[in-house]
């Protein structure tokens, strides 16, 4: 069995086949992937484009739509809560477009590798390029739905200053627990078809009970317990700065942890089932 | 010096058919696993290629021959490094250009020439560079105002010239291509044969999958008959040729 064939000229022997371990195929695999910036860049400029082909106001179809739910959203729960505008408004505003992001991180993710099945039977590039770029494909459409906030921030009178600024590092934060998401979901929805649905209803569900339009005094003594949600410390590192807030006391150590534990698991996982991927997606 | 090692190499697809896809079932078979000595998921498993150890050196230019599902494609696929093999290992030295299949094109949507950038780009070379080989890309291809239009209006033709001259455009040291190449017209395969003929010189690689033994026998010097996932018969492509036509009388 498996005799040896020889094609060709020159046999050139003695070279040690020593395959890589794992750990260090997966880490080369998201370096590289890194180094590929205008791979990835370029492809998501591209998606971004292509999506919009065709259409007249392009990805502000996004600013708008955002727009419209924000105004329709503060005006009924303002009401509903009996809340100040003025303070309400910029709440559900900012609240809004950070869910936003945070939403089509997790729920964008699980497509990571799904949706570049062509490429990723065609090429051999390391995987991560398409983590990097929904990650980034993501963070324009943030960039479409942000200039939402200095509008309202203006017109309701919330001052504006170097503070505001602090939602910079949260931002970042985020975007490093997107890498991870990206990779993890994307392999696990590759794996089992049934991923994605669950996770966006779990999202779903979050919305909800995160304080993304209702604000945690509303709970009274357990107000604080709604604060310990990964979600709502996500939300908070974004939100509080631009609401010139202080931090929740919760937000940056459960960030920290979900950081850790979202990287380790997901590092070992990539490092187990990436040579896999080319045979699920 | 680009060069091609296989050693001992196994590819097995694990075929995830309805419920083996689930999440659900795959929940359940763990908590039972104890009890049960079976596959947790219940999975059959297709071996594609089995244990082919295989040397490909520098200006071997090699016709893959075999039946249906016998293993070319997924081979090719082995030697492009996209299935990463379950047993056994792929050695490659020498930057890899791979046509495998035109009907997943990069991006249906996308226009002619952005999927020039694009492909070129996945093949590692950066954007500015890529520019710089657009217009000969282009000429190449003939495809002249097709290359604005989205290429899910390509014929199968155009869509090999734009596949073929993309990948040809920065010299491969190893180019491996999958039976479609036979969508080209006649001028399209003279004119890819003659730019063939330029690489092979230049002491690369060429691995070549085709039903078409007249087409191989042009091509290749030589022959690799895959029967089943294992390697039936090697060497000059004649030889070879013959040998797989013993065993289609045969069969007949
Ligand atoms: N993605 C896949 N999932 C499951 N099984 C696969 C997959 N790709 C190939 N196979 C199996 O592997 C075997 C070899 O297939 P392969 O495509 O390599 O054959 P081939 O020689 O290219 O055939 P053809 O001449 O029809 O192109 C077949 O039995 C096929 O069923
Ligand atoms: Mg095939």
């Amino acid at each position: 069995m498996g005799e040896h064939i020889r094609l060709g000229a020159d046999v050139v022997d003695g070279e040690a086949l020593v395959p890589p371990t794992r750990v260090s195929l997966a880490w080369r695999d998201l370096a590289d992937g890194l180094g590929m910036f205008w791979l990835w860049s370029s492809l998501a400029f591209q998606d971004i484009r292509l999506r919009y082909r065709g259409s007249i106001l392009g990805p502000f179809w996004l600013t708008i739509t955002t727009a419209i739910m924000v105004t329709a959203m503060g005006l009924v729960y303002a009401e509903l809560f009996k809340m100040n505008m003025r303070q309400y408004f910029p709440y559900i505003a900012c609240g809004i477009v950070t869910w936003n992001f945070i939403n089509v991180l997790i729920v964008d993710g699980c497509d990571s590798f799904l949706s570049a099945s062509g490429v990723i039977q065609q090429v051999k590039l390391p995987f991560s390029v398409q983590v990097y770029r929904v990650v980034l494909r993501n963070l324009i459409v943030l960039l479409h739905n942000i200039v939402i906030i200095p509008v309202v921030l203006l017109l309701f009178g919330v001052p504006i200053g170097f503070y505001s600024l602090m939602f910079l590092p949260g931002l970042a934060v985020m975007v490093v627990n997107g890498v991870w998401m990206a990779i993890l979901f994307g392999m696990l929805s590759a794996r089992f078809r049934d991923i994605p649905p669950i996770i966006a209803s779990l999202v779903q569900i979050g919305f909800f009970i995160t304080p993304v339009f209702w604000s945690p005094e509303l709970l009274g003594r357990y107000g604080f317990y709604a604060t310990l949600s990964p979600f709502a410390s996500a939300l908070d590192v974004i939100r509080a700065p631009l609401l010139g807030h202080a931090y929740a006391i919760a937000s940056w150590p459960v960030l920290g942890v979900v950081t850790l534990a979202g990287w380790s698991i997901t590092f070992a996982m990539y490092a187990r089932f990436r040579g896999r991927l080319a045979y699920w997606v | 010096m680009a060069f091609l090692r296989l050693r001992n190499v196994t590819v097995d697809f694990p075929i995830y058919q309805g419920t083996s896809r689930s999440l659900k079932k795959a929940i359940f078979a763990a908590s039972l696993q104890r009890n049960f000595a079976r596959d947790p998921v219940d999975r059959v498993t297709v071996r594609a290629l089995d244990n082919v150890s295989l040397d490909i050196e520098h200006g071997s230019r090699v016709a893959l021959i075999g039946s249906n599902g016998a293993g070319k494609s997924t081979l090719l696929k082995t030697l492009a490094g996209i299935y990463e093999p379950s047993h056994g290992t792929v050695h490659a030295q020498g930057s890899i250009s791979a046509l495998l299949n035109i009907s997943v094109g990069f991006n249906q949507e996308a226009t002619g020439l952005e999927n020039i950038m694009l492909r070129g780009m996945c093949m590692g070379i950066s954007p500015g560079e890529m520019r710089g080989y657009v217009t000969e890309i282009a000429e190449f291809t003939e495809l002249g105002p097709y290359l604005d239009m989205p290429i899910r209006t390509y014929s199968a033709g155009m869509s090999v010239r734009l596949a073929f001259a993309t990948s040809t455009c920065k010299r491969p040291e190893i180019l491996l291509m999958d039976e479609w190449l036979s969508a080209g017209d006649a001028s399209f395969l003279s004119k890819a044969q003659q730019r063939m003929a330029g690489f092979v010189d230049q002491s690369s690689i060429l691995v070549l999958a085709s039903h078409s033994l007249q087409l191989l026998e042009q091509w290749c010097d030589i022959g690799l008959f895959l029967h089943q996932g294992h390697i039936r018969a090697a060497g000059p492509i004649k030889n070879v040729i013959n040998e797989y036509q013993k065993t289609v009388d045969q069969a007949a």
